[in-house]
């Protein structure tokens, strides 16, 4: 695992990760556009310390897992000191980041879905809402950890912001773009690098909305079959408007017309069509 | 009597259904599940052997076998699955509003808390384990344990994301679990299967169920800092010299990780103290830092 350091004067000390499923490489992206940017810089306030991809093993292949061992090393955190190398690295990571004062997390959209550029962080961390704010994105979503929470990565960090946008396991146009300008301009709210240094004007940094879990609505389908979108992620659409149908093929007949519980926007949807009961189809944050 | 106690209409391939067998009436209330990672089938044989058992001789009280949890991955010889690539022993409690695999988990959950539970599984494609159970340390589930006589009772401390598995969750939920496992993944061990079954009834023999078999002896009974996992510093393939129940002493040669190409010797490994083989590596080929073997010291 590799990681690059840029440090200079008295500062803030960040970490930006990336490519902790393999499934991610927008995120893997962003970073190197990141450095990029880092690199050009000439003087620093604090340090930042770039680990452009923590599964390598996993993203070489494209898949989620870390290969051979068949984990989710997100679900391995805080990891053993005396693991398998999965927990090794999870381990490893948690201990060289412990004394960052804030944690950036970079990844694409979860595989079957695509989702508007969006920061993830902890209901109640006034200081991370404070930065995520700044992040370039169009939703910062303040959530309660669930149950699986504890053993993420980003559950292991006081100060952390997910980043979140793309399509799952690929690249999307503009997307890095956003979210670098969003990272730099974080760097640059903490003071960090100088406000030259963010590849977009000020006045083009989007000014995200704030949400809670009460206000984003997860949409299901309630039959199995192939899921046909109607709308595109970040399309507003207005209560009971259509966002798909579930189908069968091979009857060729509509099974459910999936629609929006409320007026808002629709923050993630899903492009891998095969559905079960249950599965999540999309999410919608409702207009405030 | 089987019933299907939850299904789900999945596209293309019909219905998945979550199906259980009930012997006996009334308490005490004995519930078995296996099969919730579809690589590992010995307890499908297992339970098989236990239902042909109940069949002869009803118990006193209820017992319910749940022997394919994960239906649709056993058929496909995966461990996840089937819906959406979820791990089913990740996701308890589970939700009935949920994902698909949250569904199951909870309509599982609500059906199988009975007086007593316990969770069968089998070893990873990769190893063989000496048939156990295993216990959450500083539970109330020790006596039962021993009184299954399997030859290794190993009591954990918890672990996180404990709480996402089915042993934890009936426990929470006041029951009174225990998890099994033996043998290796995607392999019928009939001797381990029958092991597990025989060790069921001594279970239920010391629930006032019925009559139990003769009683085994525990070969160990240990906690984590008993237990020593030996992993290899280099990758290459893993030449074993001791297999599972194997007592041995501190030096005892224990394998050899050799050069795939060549068969150059890499690493001996060496019992670092005298105990009980308890996990053996089965599948060669090894990357560094990879299980070979487990001692239990004794």
């Amino acid at each position: 695992m590799v990681r690059r350091r840029f440090e200079g004067g008295e500062g803030p000390k960040v970490a930006l990760v990336a490519g902790i499923r393999g499934d991610t490489p927008e995120g893997v992206r962003v970073l190197y556009e990141v450095t990029k940017l880092l690199r050009q810089q000439e003087t620093l306030q604090g340090r930042v310390d770039v680990y452009p991809c923590a599964n390598p093993l996993a993203s070489y292949s494209g898949h989620q897992r870390w290969p051979f061992f068949d984990v989710d090393l997100n679900r391995r955190f805080p990891g053993r000191a005396h693991g398998h190398p999965p927990d090794l690295v999870a381990h490893q990571l948690v201990q060289h980041i412990a004394d960052a004062d804030l944690v950036i997390e970079v990844r694409g959209a979860y595989r079957a879905f695509r989702e508007i550029c969006q920061a993830h962080v902890r209901a109640g961390n006034e200081r991370a809402i404070e930065l995520a704010s700044h992040a370039n994105v169009e939703v910062v979503w303040a959530r309660t950890p669930d149950t699986m929470a504890p053993t993420t990565f980003a559950a292991q960090f006081d100060t952390v912001m997910v980043l979140e946008g793309g399509a799952g396991n690929r690249l999307s146009d503009g997307v890095s773009e956003e979210m670098s300008a969003g990272v730099m301009n974080v760097l640059a709210q903490l003071g960090v690098v100088d406000e030259q240094a963010v590849p977009v004007h000020w006045a083009a940094i989007h000014r995200p909305r704030v949400v809670t879990d009460d206000e984003v609505f997860r949409v299901r389908a309630e039959l199995g079959g192939v899921f046909l979108p109607s709308v595109e992620a970040g399309a507003a659409v207005t209560r009971s408007e259509q966002l798909g149908t579930v189908v069968d093929p091979v009857h060729a007949r509509v099974l459910q017309r999936v629609e929006a519980p409320v007026a808002g926007v629709v923050l993630a949807l899903r492009e891998q069509p095969s559905v079960h009961p249950g599965s999540l189809v999309a999410r919608v944050v409702a207009d405030s | 009597m089987v019933e299907d106690i939850y299904t789900i209409d999945v596209p293309f391939r019909g219905t998945y259904r979550l199906q259980r067998l009930r012997f006996g009436q009334g308490s005490p209330h004995l519930v078995v599940v296996g099969g919730l990672h579809g690589n590992e089938l010995n307890s499908v044989y297992a339970l098989n052997l236990l239902a042909g058992a109940l069949r002869a001789q009803a118990p006193a009280g209820t017992v319910d076998l749940i022997p394919m949890a994960n239906a649709f991955g056993i058929e496909e010889g995966r461990k996840l699955g089937p819906f959406d690539d979820q791990d089913l022993n990740r996701s308890f409690p589970g939700d009935p509003d949920g994902t698909a695999m949250q569904r199951v988990a909870h309509a599982l959950l609500e059906a199988s808390c009975g007086d007593v539970c316990v969770d069968l599984h089998s070893g990873s494609n990769l190893v063989r384990e000496m048939p156990q159970v295993r216990l959450t340390a500083g539970g109330t589930e020790s006596e039962l344990a021993l009184a299954m006589g399997l030859p290794l009772v190993w009591r954990r401390a918890e672990r996180p994301g404990d709480g996402t598995q089915l042993v934890e969750c009936w426990r929470a939920a006041g029951c009174r679990a225990l998890r099994v496992t033996g043998g290796r993944g995607a392999t019928l061990d009939k001797q381990v299967g029958a092991q597990i079954a025989v060790a069921l009834r001594r279970l239920m023999g010391a629930l006032g169920m019925s009559r139990p078999p003769a009683p085994a002896a525990v070969l160990a009974d240990v906690t984590d800092e008993q237990m020593r996992a030996l992993r290899c510093e280099s990758g290459g393939f893993f030449v074993p010299e001791v297999s599972v129940g194997e007592r041995v002493t501190a030096g005892h040669l224990l394998g050899r990780v050799v050069a795939p190409v060549g068969g150059a010797t890499l690493e001996e490994v060496r019992a670092p103290v005298d105990g009980l083989v308890t996990t053996s590596r089965l599948y060669p080929m090894v990357h560094a830092r990879e299980l070979l073997l487990r001692i239990a010291v004794v």
